[in-house]
């Protein structure tokens, strides 16, 4: 199964889409604290194309949420400048300024992040999560 | 989000009901910072009714206890829920703020001089 979602880059937008998103991950067996994750990891992805890529001017961005048999992926694109916030370095922790904690939470709660710098027409973050922490463990085991 | 401010002897309560994110933390971080800056001592955030909390919410509580340290005032978190307490810990801030499981024990905390 697959959903776009066309969002525009305003903060009242992602507050909205957090409800959809929540109940896609709770219909495709996500438990509570996963689809909890999942959801403050794309929220966190979302404020960064408004805060960044658009600097709060708006803007368009897409979301495309799939359901795998052992996991969901979500595509979240933007059409500004290239950014791989992937290449970001870990914030010192505890942080002593406020702020810089995003792309850091993102990388804590998904299984994967992966940005795909091929795509030409802005910038393209993919997330995955495992839908059993079982599945997440094997990934890790065998170093995938 | 709702927030509501009262008072309990020299501690001003902050109820805060709903999200704390990108969106609303802009007015959070006025009214804190407005508290730090008319002086008052001992502020206490009640979580108890926030579900959700993201990295901006989290900034204005950082921003909020530094600026309070250099006041002189002390900040006590209250009734964290698990999710948002999670978030937290990710961030390594448990160990940073002061943390009560219920509003009395953060009074108590406000009222004693070791407080972070």
């Amino acid at each position: 199964m697959e959903q776009e979602f066309d969002l525009e880059a305003e903060a009242n937008h992602v507050t909205l889409f957090r409800r959809d998103l929540r109940a896609l991950l709770l219909a495709n067996q996500l438990d509570e604290k996963a689809a909890n994750e999942v959801i403050l990891a794309v929220n966190e992805v979302l404020t960064n194309c408004i805060r960044h890529a658009y600097r709060g001017k708006g803007g368009k961005i897409k979301v495309i949420f799939q359901d795998l048999p052992d996991q969901v992926r979500i595509l979240v694109r933007d059409y500004g400048p290239k950014f791989d916030p992937t290449q970001k370095p870990d914030p010192e922790l505890p942080p002593q300024k406020p702020g810089g904690l995003g792309i850091y939470l993102v990388r804590q709660l998904m299984d994967e992040v992966q940005y795909n710098a091929k795509w030409t027409g802005g910038n393209e973050l993919q997330l995955l999560k495992y839908k059993c922490h079982e599945a997440g463990d094997k990934r890790l085991k065998h170093g995938g | 989000m709702k927030i509501s401010l009262r008072r309990k002897n020299e501690v001003h309560i902050f109820d805060l009901d709903g999200e704390v994110d990108f969106h609303t933390s802009p007015e959070l971080r006025a009214q804190l910072l407005k508290a730090i800056e008319q002086q008052s001592s001992r502020i206490l955030i009640n979580l108890k009714k926030v579900s959700y909390i993201d990295s901006s919410g989290l900034a204005t509580f950082v921003e909020a206890l530094q600026k309070s340290k250099r006041a002189n005032s002390r900040i006590v978190l209250a009734q964290l829920e698990s999710a948002v307490r999670s978030v937290f810990e990710i961030a390594r801030l448990d160990g940073v703020f002061s943390l009560a499981d219920s509003e009395d024990e953060a009074l108590d905390m406000l009222s004693r001089s070791d407080t972070r």
